[in-house]
């Protein structure tokens, strides 16, 4: 269960880096850097 | 380089920033806050030392024991079994850190649920921790969830169902140290805690057995001792000791239907006689409103004043608020008390406190001038 929790994470944190790199809108990108934080807690295990 | 790329990458670099900060300060939490061992403590063990199914997880727990110079009857005092309520951990300390036992044996789990203490409810605004000034310097303590950390529980069923009574209740429920007695051997790490401590009991014929609690100013069941039918005869000779010290507190009976609670299945399933109290903590409140150490510490809230005068609340409320030294100090009055009622109709098996402060010394001295200096050495 935890692999596939991290497996889905891992997934949406790409994602959402793919949306930062690609969008032209810097709204969008600060909104995507945003998400990332809790992502990237999340997938370390931390919070 | 493109223009929204350079942007992307800064973006990039300050969610990289912010996680590390965030991620330092919950990696922090992990780290137990130290409990200077007082004079009267003979053995510090761990939990798993009577249910090895703990040994090495974060359930693991120290117990301290305080073995009196004369034998006798013994206690059990279970602090921070939510670590939300932080009355019961310091309550807890502080008979580590003060107690002496001219006669009996006192055991004493200042972290029941020691993952608890490893972070804090998502979206309460709680603060990580609190500092309470000695005269030798400053004292931190954590300030934790009411439940168990889910990185170390998870995922959370959907209906948590009691295992033992087929109870069931809210899947969060499950990480809930005071829903999940008698507990289960190879259960999650939750009821495996439970399952500890029932060993505990069971092995070391614990006679009182206090479980320390703090509750919302606005629910019912507070500034009480809930005890189990067989320890009703006890816990009313207590009431009526604390009474008589001008200290108000209720006594209500253990509910036959809410099951998984200490005062519950602890006095089915064990020989035990267990009794939890409450003391209020606007802190972990629904009416509160801006939520800081200074709330944990004094309890002053505007909010609940003002609830105070519409009749809403379940404990008296004004401006001085109910500081942590008092809602300490009315549960070692209550253990105090406990041992004395114990030891009056029970002469062949006392079990006697020396070295605690009393009620008015808290209020008067403050929790500070009690503890030990952090200096000093640290278990």
């Amino acid at each position: 269960m935890l692999y596939i929790y991290l497996a889905i994470l891992a997934m949406v944190l790409g994602l959402t880096l793919w949306v930062l790199f690609s969008t032209k809108k810097p709204s969008l990108q600060v909104t995507a850097a945003m998400v990332m934080v809790p992502l990237l807690l999340r997938l370390l295990l931390i919070k | 380089m493109k223009k929204h790329t350079i942007t992307a990458i800064l973006c990039a670099a300050v969610a990289l920033i912010a996680a590390a900060i965030a991620g330092t300060s919950f990696l922090e939490a992990r780290k137990q806050t130290p409990i200077v061992k007082g004079p009267g403590v003979s053995e510090i063990k761990m939990l798993s030392d009577w249910f090895p199914g703990l040994k090495g997880s974060p359930g693991d727990t120290e117990v301290y024991i305080l073995r009196g110079a004369k034998p006798g009857a013994s206690m059990l005092v279970l602090g921070g079994t939510h670590p939300n309520e932080p009355s019961g951990h310091l309550a807890a300390v502080m008979l580590i850190e003060r107690a002496q036992l001219p006669s009996g044996t006192l055991y004493v789990i200042p972290r029941a649920n020691a993952s608890g203490f490893t972070h804090n409810d998502a979206q309460e605004g709680a603060p990580q921790k609190f500092t309470i000034q000695t005269p030798a310097g400053p004292r931190v303590f954590r300030y934790g969830s009411r439940a168990t950390n889910p990185i170390h529980q998870w995922p959370d069923p959907n209906v948590y169902i009691h295992a033992s009574s087929g109870q069931t209740l809210s899947g969060s429920e499950t990480r809930n140290l005071n829903r999940g007695y008698p507990g289960r051997p190879d259960g999650t790490l939750t009821e495996r805690i439970c399952y500890g401590i029932v060993q505990l009991i069971k092995q070391e014929n614990i006679t009182i057995t206090v479980d320390l609690h703090e509750a919302s100013p606005e629910y019912p069941v507070i500034n009480a001792i809930v005890a189990h039918p067989k320890a009703m005869s006890l816990a009313s000779d207590t009431v009526l000791g604390l009474e008589m010290q001008d200290i108000a507190i209720r006594l209500e009976p253990s509910p036959v239907n809410l099951r998984g609670l200490t005062h519950r299945e602890l006095g089915d399933f064990t020989d035990t006689l267990p009794v939890l109290m409450e003391t209020a903590n606007a802190s972990q409140g629904r009416l509160r409103g801006r939520t800081d150490e200074a709330l944990v510490l004094t309890g002053k809230d505007k909010w609940y004043v003002r609830a105070a005068r519409l009749g809403r609340l379940y404990v008296p409320y004004d401006e001085k608020g109910h500081p942590l030294d008092e809602r300490v100090g009315r549960h070692l009055a209550g253990i105090q008390e406990l041992a004395f009622s114990w030891t009056l109709s029970h002469e062949d098996q006392p079990l006697e406190f020396e070295g605690l402060p009393s009620y008015d010394d808290l209020m008067t001295d403050g929790l500070g001038a009690w503890l030990n200096p952090p200096s000093a050495p640290q278990s």
